[in-house]
């Protein structure tokens, strides 16, 4: 599992790839849509490893190698669940910095929050419950999975954003104005994101399994 | 000891049927896997490999079953499917730093000791490697983890004739060390003839023959004739070719008959090939 996680950062990912993260100070923009931020992961960090492993042909090198094909999707999963923390990561120092500068709050849209980052997460996993499962169906085909999994995602983020207006449970989670009742969103958000990678993972290696290479 | 034992492989697909393929190599030799292009040698390794799903049958490597072991066993086998084709843009040493940390027997001396002799420089990228070179890397990466057990598909191709003869000395070398066997497929017969002890032949995803070289060689035999010869022996052949002189067939030994007036010999590996594939028929020569 080392190895084929070194095999992930060190030949797959590309180094550019962590300045997408950046991209998560676009928060800082006030009375902005915020989930455009974490969006761009899925825009542009996502698709190019999955690009960049066809490319690569590196499902077959790995295969090749003396691990088992769970094991190759395992690295996959743990390697783009961790990028997304990553993402997550620095989304919450811009939260921070945010929410020291200005308390002004998001008068149309969500808030940049604790509760925010929680939403951001499941946003994340619900996109990996898509992209995972349907690409290892054969392990290069790339576009619909694509296409399908950031719709899911943005819809995610657009079924919020709308909640926020229309929909006064979202309001609430949004509105609430303690800190700790934020946290609780977070935390809930976390276990989501971990539950739907372990589903993820679940049904892409039993997928993986049984395709030809 | 049987180092791999393939048993009744089954793998159907839409225009191709690999059929009960079963072989068998036995610790301490060299098995060449032969047949033409599309007769289901690379399936047959993949299959091996675990790289395509088998329909049915089983392979056993060091006497274990493979799917329940397949973690350890492939720590002992050196496996390349033909020239690297993977991570392009990336340098030698890169890869290799990333394939070392699959295995904890890692042979850097080995490996080390392979790059000067095929002259691999570690600082090129993949797509910088001649089709040969990237061949060479692909070997030295099968060789350099103290491997039990090789399986090679078209190891030779894209090697120049130096090469090629200094490759097959290196299998020579590796099984006079005593603890490994190696199985790989060619269609350069030539290269067989050189090495190999066991001759494995497949043809339309069907196994013809499994058995020594010698054996096989001394299966059949070379006839020549006139053509009013070839009628008497036209349906005891394999198949044969028409020329100016007569005909010149292949013939399975056990049918020859007795006191012939028939030209024989001993056919090569490639005689024997071309004149399965050729099947049963009237084939003229066309040079003739």
């Amino acid at each position: 599992m080392k190895a084929l996680l070194y095999k992930e950062f060190k030949l797959v990912i590309n180094p550019l790839f962590y300045l997408v993260a950046l991209l998560s100070a676009l928060i800082l923009i006030p009375q902005w849509l915020y989930f455009i931020a974490p969006l761009y992961f899925t825009f542009i960090t996502a698709p190019n490893i999955f690009t960049l492993s066809k490319t690569y042909n590196e499902q077959y090198f790995s295969a090749s190698q003396p691990v088992t094909r769970r094991e190759i999707v395992r690295a996959r999963v743990v390697s783009l669940a961790a990028l997304e923390m990553l993402q997550t990561l620095v989304l919450t120092v811009c939260v921070i910095i945010k929410l020291t500068l200005w308390t002004t709050p998001n008068y149309i849209f969500m808030d940049g929050n604790l509760a925010f980052l929680g939403l951001t997460l499941i946003m994340f996993g619900i996109f990996n419950l898509v992209m995972l499962p349907m690409f290892y169906k054969t392990a290069y085909k790339i576009g619909v999975p694509v296409i399908l999994a950031t719709t899911a995602a943005a819809a995610f983020a657009a079924g919020i954003e709308l909640g926020i207006i229309y929909w006064p449970f979202i309001r609430f989670i949004d509105g609430m104005r303690t800190t700790a009742a934020h946290g609780f969103t977070l935390i809930a958000g976390i276990l989501i994101f971990l539950g739907l990678n372990a589903l993820a993972y679940r049904i892409s290696a039993k997928r993986f399994e049984k395709i030809d290479l | 000891m049987n180092i791999l034992e393939v048993k009744d492989l089954r793998k159907a697909y839409p225009a191709f049927t690999l059929r009960d393929v079963s072989f068998t190599l036995e610790h301490g030799y060299i098995m060449g896997f032969i047949g033409s292009n599309g007769a289901g040698k690379t399936t047959t390794l993949k299959s091996i490999m675990g790289l395509v799903i088998k329909d049915g049958g089983d392979v056993r490597v060091f006497d274990e079953d493979f799917k329940a072991n397949e973690l350890k066993i492939k720590q002992k086998i050196g496996f390349m499917m033909g020239e690297i084709d993977t991570f392009p843009k990336h340098t030698l040493s890169v890869i290799t730093g990333a394939v070392r940390r699959f295995y904890p027997e890692w042979n850097e001396a080995a490996y080390r000791g392979y790059l000067k002799r095929f002259e691999l420089d570690e600082t090129k990228k993949v797509d910088e490697l001649s089709s040969g070179m990237r061949v060479k890397y692909s070997l030295t990466l099968a060789l350099s983890h103290n491997a039990q057990l090789l399986i090679l598909d078209e190891p030779t191709s894209g090697l120049d004739p130096v090469a090629r003869d200094d490759l097959l000395e290196i299998f020579q070398q590796l099984i006079e060390d005593g603890n490994m066997s190696i199985l790989f497929s060619t269609h350069i017969t030539s290269d067989l003839d050189k090495c190999a002890d066991y001759i494995t032949y497949i043809k339309n995803g069907a196994i013809l023959e499994s058995c020594s070289k010698d054996d096989l060689i001394a299966k059949y035999r070379m006839v020549k004739g006139t053509a009013k010869q070839l009628e008497a022996v036209k349906d005891l052949v394999v198949s044969y070719r028409k020329n100016a002189f007569g005909f010149l067939a292949l013939m399975e030994t056990a049918k020859l008959p007795g006191n012939t007036e028939l030209a024989v010999e001993a056919p090569t590996l490639e005689e024997i090939m071309v004149y399965h594939e050729r099947g049963v028929g009237n084939h003229e020569s066309a040079a003739l």
